[in-house]
């Protein structure tokens, strides 16, 4: 049967970070995190960070959601500047929406009232709208059964599917993901990526997405993104030519198993650098 | 995939209302502990009854013993004046809930909205938390000449004091509630577009609830003790004033029984408080229910 239905092609969500420097100062010692990163992320990229452990790919992550400021450089979204040196900390908005490491789905509220939050303070829909496309969204994403549910009540899998729905209800540019399935199991994991790339093929949202997972990196990604120690710089970029859909197959591949390979080379140089230097992590 | 599975499954619909009053009553009574509970209270009156009027223990044998406070409560021709039977009784009790009604919801209204505030705006908190500090550790009873001073009758000093001691503990437990949120949640609601009171009413309030909770369940027993004190200083009619009373009056027995009164009706407005709190944070009892607690 032939499928009628229009393909999405990503037109907005561009991030260009240019030579962005983040330097802390906890207790009077500069630490610098992020040093003179520069990346050019398309619009509807699925842009797969990976790094050891501290590297500062949260810090990143957090200065383009507008978390923390940056120290030099700038970063733009879809051409427009949302950080300088002249105005280092980017206004938090629903164009760009986090997804997080623990989960921040407000557990006071059911899974339908989460979803239907942020529709409903940014005024772009009444309440009665915003419940209508908040169930019909959550039934899509196999949650309907639940959607009356208290976060606290469903397992962490259906948690996390129910944030990328809350995320994905405003229509974001971007997607900003930092390691949302680390404490998951694999078989948990594989049944997420699925759904993401479900969601993903349905809404070309651009992904930004933090892990430490170098199979869920090229499943997923369009290019893997290595990470040097910190202060985080790019190290090595791999491209996954792999087409899309993906499903579980491509894991068992020659391709997937040579991009593995690569990756890890470059990851695990970084990650004994990480080890020698022993520093505690900071985000 | 995950549909299928769960249509698969017959579903059994969770008892509400009675029914699950009774199913939780009755899993109840399969644990040990209303068996433990009974048993304790058992021990402690044996132990009282065997010091005071049992083996008459050196020091123990002046103290009225359970018998004797028991026969008291429930005569309806009381020996010293007062019992279940006599209506002096019910307005001592009336006159305290009602003095602790007044001075908790004075100290709830003030105290929560003050600390959501404090724990919420950081200039704010700076100019009152120092203010807070230093008369929190005062003692309620070196109010009591303050209070006096400032207040005509018996009634205000006595409701100003239950009020005052009571508001410290409500302020500072919904301030810790407010620090207590996560980080992640003012994040996430920043970045799904909220505007300050969105993050006031959304998150603050609701991110602070429990610890309100623990606190107000604190602040109403330092109510009763503080309004005790008081009644005790200064008052008429009252728990405290029927304790301090029947002790001048050298009438122990009525003495005790009023201590007795005091311990189950503070006790019930505790459990009214956890009851108002478990019905305001379905969320987290729903959860922790799981979680077979």
């Amino acid at each position: 049967m032939l499928d009628n239905t229009p393909i999405k092609v990503a037109t907005k969500g561009a991030i260009s970070i240019r030579n962005v420097t983040k330097i802390y100062d906890p207790e009077g010692v500069n630490v610098m995190a992020v040093d003179d990163c520069s990346l050019e992320i398309a619009a509807g990229e699925v842009c797969m960070i990976v790094g050891p452990s501290g590297c500062g790919k949260t810090t990143l992550l957090n200065t383009i959601a507008g978390f923390h400021s940056i120290t030099h450089g700038a970063i733009y979204l879809d051409g427009e500047p949302l950080c300088t040196e002249e105005k280092p900390l980017a206004p938090m908005g629903a164009d760009r929406m986090v997804v997080f490491q623990h989960g921040a789905l407000f557990p006071w509220k059911t899974l339908i009232d989460n979803v239907a939050y942020g529709p409903i303070v940014q005024g772009a829909m009444s309440k009665a709208e915003a419940h209508d496309k908040a169930g019909y969204m959550l039934a899509e994403a196999g949650l309907g059964d639940v959607s009356l549910k208290f976060p606290g009540e469903v397992s962490s899998g259906m948690a996390r599917r129910a944030e990328i729905v809350r995320a994905l209800i405003n229509d974001p540019k971007v997607l900003l993901l930092d390691e949302p399935y680390r404490a998951m199991d694999a078989l948990t994991k594989s049944i997420m990526h699925e759904s993401l790339l479900e969601m993903y093929d349905r809404t070309k949202v651009t992904i930004f997405f933090i892990t430490h997972d170098l199979e869920e990196a090229i499943f997923l990604g369009d290019r893997v993104v290595v990470m040097t120690t910190r202060p985080a710089r790019t190290k090595q970029i791999v491209d996954v030519k792999i087409p899309r859909p993906r499903d579980y197959k491509v894991l068992s591949s020659e391709e997937f198993r040579v991009l593995a390979k690569e990756a890890k080379d470059a990851v695990h140089e970084e990650a004994i650098k990480a080890f020698e230097a022993g520093e505690r992590e900071l985000a | 995939m995950t549909e299928q599975a769960t249509n698969a499954r017959p579903k059994r619909e969770a008892p509400t209302g009675l029914a699950m009053t009774r199913y939780r009553w009755k899993k109840a009574l399969r644990t040990p502990t209303p068996y433990l509970m009974a048993f304790g209270i058992g021990l402690w009156i044996l132990t009282y009854y065997l010091l005071t009027e049992g083996w008459q223990v050196w020091r123990f044998q002046k103290l009225p013993g359970p018998v004797e406070v028991i026969t008291e409560w429930f005569n309806p021709d009381p020996m010293w004046g007062i019992s279940l039977y006599t209506e002096t009784y019910y307005h001592h009790v009336i006159v305290s809930c009602r003095r602790i009604a007044i001075a908790f919801s004075i100290a709830t209204g003030v105290g929560v909205p003050l600390g959501l505030f404090m724990g919420w705006s950081k200039t704010f908190r700076d100019y009152t938390f120092p203010l807070l500090e230093t008369l929190r550790p005062i003692p309620i009873l070196a109010w009591v000449p303050l209070a006096i001073l400032m207040f005509a009758g018996f009634e205000t000093p006595v409701i100003f004091l239950a009020t005052l001691a009571s508001l410290f503990v409500t302020t500072l437990n919904t301030l810790l509630g407010v620090d207590s949120i996560d980080e992640e949640y003012f994040r996430a609601a920043g970045c799904l577009g909220s505007k300050p009171h969105h993050i006031f009413f959304h998150i603050v309030i609701p991110g602070a609830l429990p610890f309100i909770f623990t606190g107000l369940q604190i602040s109403i027993g330092v109510a009763w003790f503080s309004l005790v004190a008081a009644e005790m200083v200064s008052g008429e009619f009252g728990l405290g004033y029927m304790i301090v009373d029947s002790y001048m009056n050298i009438t122990y027995v009525t003495m005790v029984i009023g201590m007795l009164t005091l311990g189950f009706v503070g006790w019930t407005t505790s459990a009214m408080v956890r009851l108002v709190g478990n019905r305001m944070m379905q969320w987290r009892v729903r959860a922790l229910a799981l979680e077979g607690r």
